[in-house]
């Protein structure tokens, strides 16, 4: 197993890289397309329900089956694979903050008004600073998440640690078939829990010390 | 009369009342945590008269609620004997053991996805009465806290208030007719006046049942007010004074004793003087629906400025003014929800807050059954606190 | 626990969901209203099934996308595929729930926090990993499926039952010993009962994600509607692809909303 790592070394780095940076960028694009929509959304009971609605509802399809699914459209690569991502990204920030910002105590955004600042500027300097622990603890889950999901995009030749699996499976019973799925999961674990680590290290940066907890 | 009994002769509380209770007597009870230099009790020893209320003060961490939960072994003591009644049950199984214990806790511990009537008849079950003794006990409990069966037994705990809960806690503990209660600051999580409310009901209740009764409470006029007497508890549940409230009041064993009372303790006077030891004043009254004229020329014969009306039941409702009545042609049956009511167990120190608190110059009193016994003034209240001064002051 | 009526995110009982929240499929707020959530899902599910019936006996296919969605292979694969997922399902419930209450009383209390941690960690695991992992020491079919997907969808029926246990009033508890219950009474008649919202909330969680996980069990041979997706894919007929991805979020769908229904049915009366 160690003999198998250091003689690809460099391979795995760049997967390792490779997986990193695709689940960062999606996560990213899903967190702002998470939190725009919230924001759209949270102030009508309608569209709450139906963004919640949504989140759930798109959480129970199969990876797999949207990775299918997207496949038809968009051909092999890295298209299918950012979009899924980027898709299961963006229902838990969805979901989480819908939850943060219908949190925020409604006197504190009228005191807000009420000392003169516009809509813009009591969510960007109120409602969302309040509901940022909220929001983050969906990125975390969302983040942990598309670490397995973009493990399957490597099925549709998507970039990254999967393929390390994908070719111990196609190898089964071969020599390293188990180095190569070995190394591609614990990879991931690794890469995630690191992940987490490091949220956990910007939610202690970034949440106003008032509400720390 | 049952009221103006002094709680002080110790022999004589249960002279004119039933007693249902059973004594308990401590000897060196000591409980031990690992891990701790000194016991949280230390060798208590305490003995409880039947069918006394025996209130438990002290400050926080001073062992009193786990010398509690020692009698009914939720805390198991390190070593030293309990004794209930004739039998030591420091070895008892302790789940028998507490089905005869009756436990109340803040805000009743219901449990939240059962009814009132299946809350109150678990330990009735639990003995295997069958089940009209059950459900016959579970409403005669209900209305012996004052909530009427048929219309809370099929309710669930958070569809009744703070106070119902309340009730319905002690209507729990009380089902299986257990000769001894324990409450652990059962009505510290409700307002003041549903509190000074549950107050009356425990001492009502109290005298017709005479249970033995430990009560821990941190409030000092709650223990005043509902002790027959009071242990004051220092750290390891050291017991500094066992007495009762008036000598405790008037004569306390150490500074430490006199800190705790503190410095109202002329104030506290007010809470040792019940309603039903002063003189009420007899008023008018008149019964709703009755012609509003009778009770007008009633009032201004007897020199009243206000009536007292009446329901049905001869419960006081409201006390419109002469004038206010005149304009009617008959006496209302509006319910006056902010009329203040205390009853005959209340204490001067409730009659003052509850006229304080409705911003008028007296107070209702009820006696048996809710009816009424009686209008007290505010100036009662001031001649019973200028009369404890001139006794503090000689 | 409140008495809010929508089961909170992964049944945490607190709204600062995601921390105790289960990943993937998650049964967090079940839409705002109720019932009227409640019909809103199977109704996309009829919808579906009747679309995707419509397609397939008004298309054009070729012989082998005949021969692959011929009724029998169709009924076979879902078949396969809700074996999978019951037979996983019911042997988490017999492991998870248990051990999650064991996990609750006081001999074993001190455990929880490492359980939960290795369970967590283990979590972050990568299920076509697991598959494969799991698939080179048992080798393929259907018993290793199940394997992998007990493995996968324990954690969430384990964590849900001790945070439903744990959040349970630790004074009703007391108010239950102090009143001369059994700590087994205590046990079945308060906190398992107090405990079923968030405890159904982790199962239906674990169901979801078993449908949609046992789609991989293609990979090593284990059967099931991932089948449809892999041939599709493998020979580039979209028809097949397309259908069973559909066909498995429909069966998604159908699964949630019946572990919802369960909920609102079983949810003890007086929360």
């Amino acid at each position: 197993m160690w003999e198998y790592v250091t003689e690809r070394a460099d391979l795995i780095t760049f997967q390792a890289v490779q997986h990193v940076s695709l689940v960062v960028q999606c996560v990213l694009l899903g967190s702002l397309i998470g939190v725009a929509l919230a924001v759209l959304v949270y102030r009508n009971p309608t569209a709450t329900a139906l963004a919640n609605g949504v989140s759930a509802v798109g959480l129970t399809i199969p990876a797999f089956a949207l990775l299918g699914i997207l496949l038809a459209p968009f051909g092999f690569g890295i298209t299918p694979a950012v979009i899924a991502v980027t898709f299961y990204a963006a229902l838990p920030v969805l979901r989480n903050a819908v939850v943060g910002l219908a949190g925020v105590d409604r006197a504190t955004v009228e005191s807000a008004r009420g000392i003169g600042m516009t809509r813009a500027a009591a969510l960007l300097r109120v409602e969302l600073p309040l509901a940022w622990p909220v929001i983050l603890a969906g990125i975390r889950v969302a983040t942990q998440m598309v670490m397995g999901i973009a493990a399957i995009a490597a099925y549709v030749l998507g970039p990254g640690l999967g393929g390390f699996i994908f070719s111990g499976l196609s190898r089964l019973g071969g020599a390293n078939a188990l180095n190569s799925a070995l190394t591609g999961t614990i990879a991931i674990v690794l890469l995630a829990l690191v992940l987490d680590l490091l949220l956990v290290l910007v939610g202690r940066l970034t949440t106003p010390r008032g509400i720390r907890a | 009369m049952p009221e103006t009994a002094s709680a002080a002769a110790a022999g004589t509380a249960g002279d004119d009342r039933r007693i249902s209770g059973v004594p308990i007597r401590l000897e060196g009870v000591t409980k031990r945590y690992p891990g701790q230099d000194r016991p949280a009790v230390d060798d208590v020893d305490l003995e409880i008269a039947a069918g006394e209320t025996v209130m438990f003060v002290g400050p926080s961490g001073c062992g009193k609620t786990t010398l509690l939960k020692m009698l009914n072994r939720l805390i198991e003591p390190t070593s030293g004997r309990i004794h209930l009644g004739d039998e030591d049950v420091t070895d008892q199984d302790a789940d028998q053991l507490r089905r005869r214990i009756g436990y109340v806790i803040q805000a009743g511990g219901l449990f939240p996805h059962m009814t009132v009537a299946t809350n109150v008849g678990m330990v009735p079950r639990m003995l295997r009465w069958d089940k009209q003794r059950t459900a016959a006990r579970i409403d005669e409990l209900l209305e012996l806290v004052g909530l009427d069966p048929a219309v809370y037994r099929d309710r669930y705990p958070r569809e009744l208030s703070g106070g119902q809960q309340q009730r319905v806690g002690v209507a729990r503990a009380l089902a299986a007719d257990p000769p001894v209660l324990l409450m652990d600051e059962p009505f510290g999580a409700v307002d003041p006046v549903t509190r000074q409310r549950l107050q009356d009901e425990l001492l009502r209740i109290q005298e017709e049942l005479g249970k033995t009764i430990v009560f821990v409470t941190h409030d000092f006029d709650e223990a005043v007010k509902l002790g027959d007497r009071i242990v004051v508890f220092d750290v390891g549940a050291r017991v500094v004074q066992y007495d009762t409230p008036e000598r405790i009041l008037a004569e306390p064993a150490e500074d430490y004793v006199a800190d705790f009372v503190g410095a109202g303790a002329t104030l506290k006077q007010l809470t040792l003087t019940r309603v039903g030891d002063v003189d009420l004043v007899q008023v008018t009254t008149a019964v709703a629906g009755s012609p509003s004229a009778e009770a007008v020329a009633a009032a201004q014969a007897a020199g009243d400025d206000f009536v007292v009306v009446l329901d049905s039941r001869g419960r006081p409702i409201s006390w419109p003014t002469v004038a206010e009545l005149t304009r009617t042609t008959t006496v209302p049956h509006t319910v006056d929800e902010r009329l203040p009511v205390v009853g005959l167990r209340s204490t001067l120190n409730d009659a003052l807050d509850t006229m304080l608190a409705a911003s008028q110059g007296g107070v209702v009193v009820t006696g048996r059954r809710d009816g009424l016994a009686g209008v007290m003034a505010v100036e009662t209240v001031m001649a019973a606190i200028q009369r404890s001064r001139t006794e503090t002051a000689g | 626990m409140t008495a809010a009526p929508e089961v909170r995110a992964g049944g945490a009982p607190e709204p600062a969901p995601a921390e105790e929240t289960a990943r993937h499929a998650d049964p967090s707020a079940a839409g705002g209203g109720g019932w009227r959530a409640l019909l809103l899902q199977p109704a996309l599910v009829v919808l579906g099934v009747a679309a995707f019936l419509v397609w397939r006996l008004t298309a054009d296919l070729s012989d082998t996308e005949a021969r692959q969605l011929g009724w029998g292979v169709l009924g076979d694969s879902i078949r396969e595929h809700l074996a999978l997922t019951v037979v996983a399902a019911v042997i988490v419930l017999l492991i998870a729930v248990p051990l999650g209450i064991a996990l609750t009383r006081r001999p074993l209390r001190r455990l929880s926090p490492l359980v939960v941690g290795i369970a967590n960690t283990g979590q972050a695991a990568p299920a076509i990993g697991l598959f494969v992992l799991l698939a080179t020491w048992l080798g393929f079919g259907f018993g290793t499926t199940v394997v992998a997907l007990v493995v996968y969808a324990a954690l969430p029926v384990l964590r849900n039952t001790m945070v439903g246990i744990q959040g349970v009033d630790e004074r009703l508890v007391e108010a239950g010993r102090g009143m001369g219950m059994s700590a087994l009474a205590v046990l079945l008649r308060v906190e398992l009962p107090l405990a079923v919202p968030v405890l159904l909330a982790g199962v239906r969680t674990a169901l979801v994600l078993l449908v949609g996980t046992a789609t991989l069990a293609t990979f090593i041979d284990g059967g099931g509607l991932g089948v449809l997706i892999n041939t599709g894919i493998t020979l580039s007929l979209d028809s097949l692809l397309i259908s069973g991805a559909v066909l498995v979020a429909l069966l998604a769908l159908a699964v949630d909303w019946l572990g919802r229904v369960v909920e609102h049915v079983a949810r003890p009366k007086g929360l």
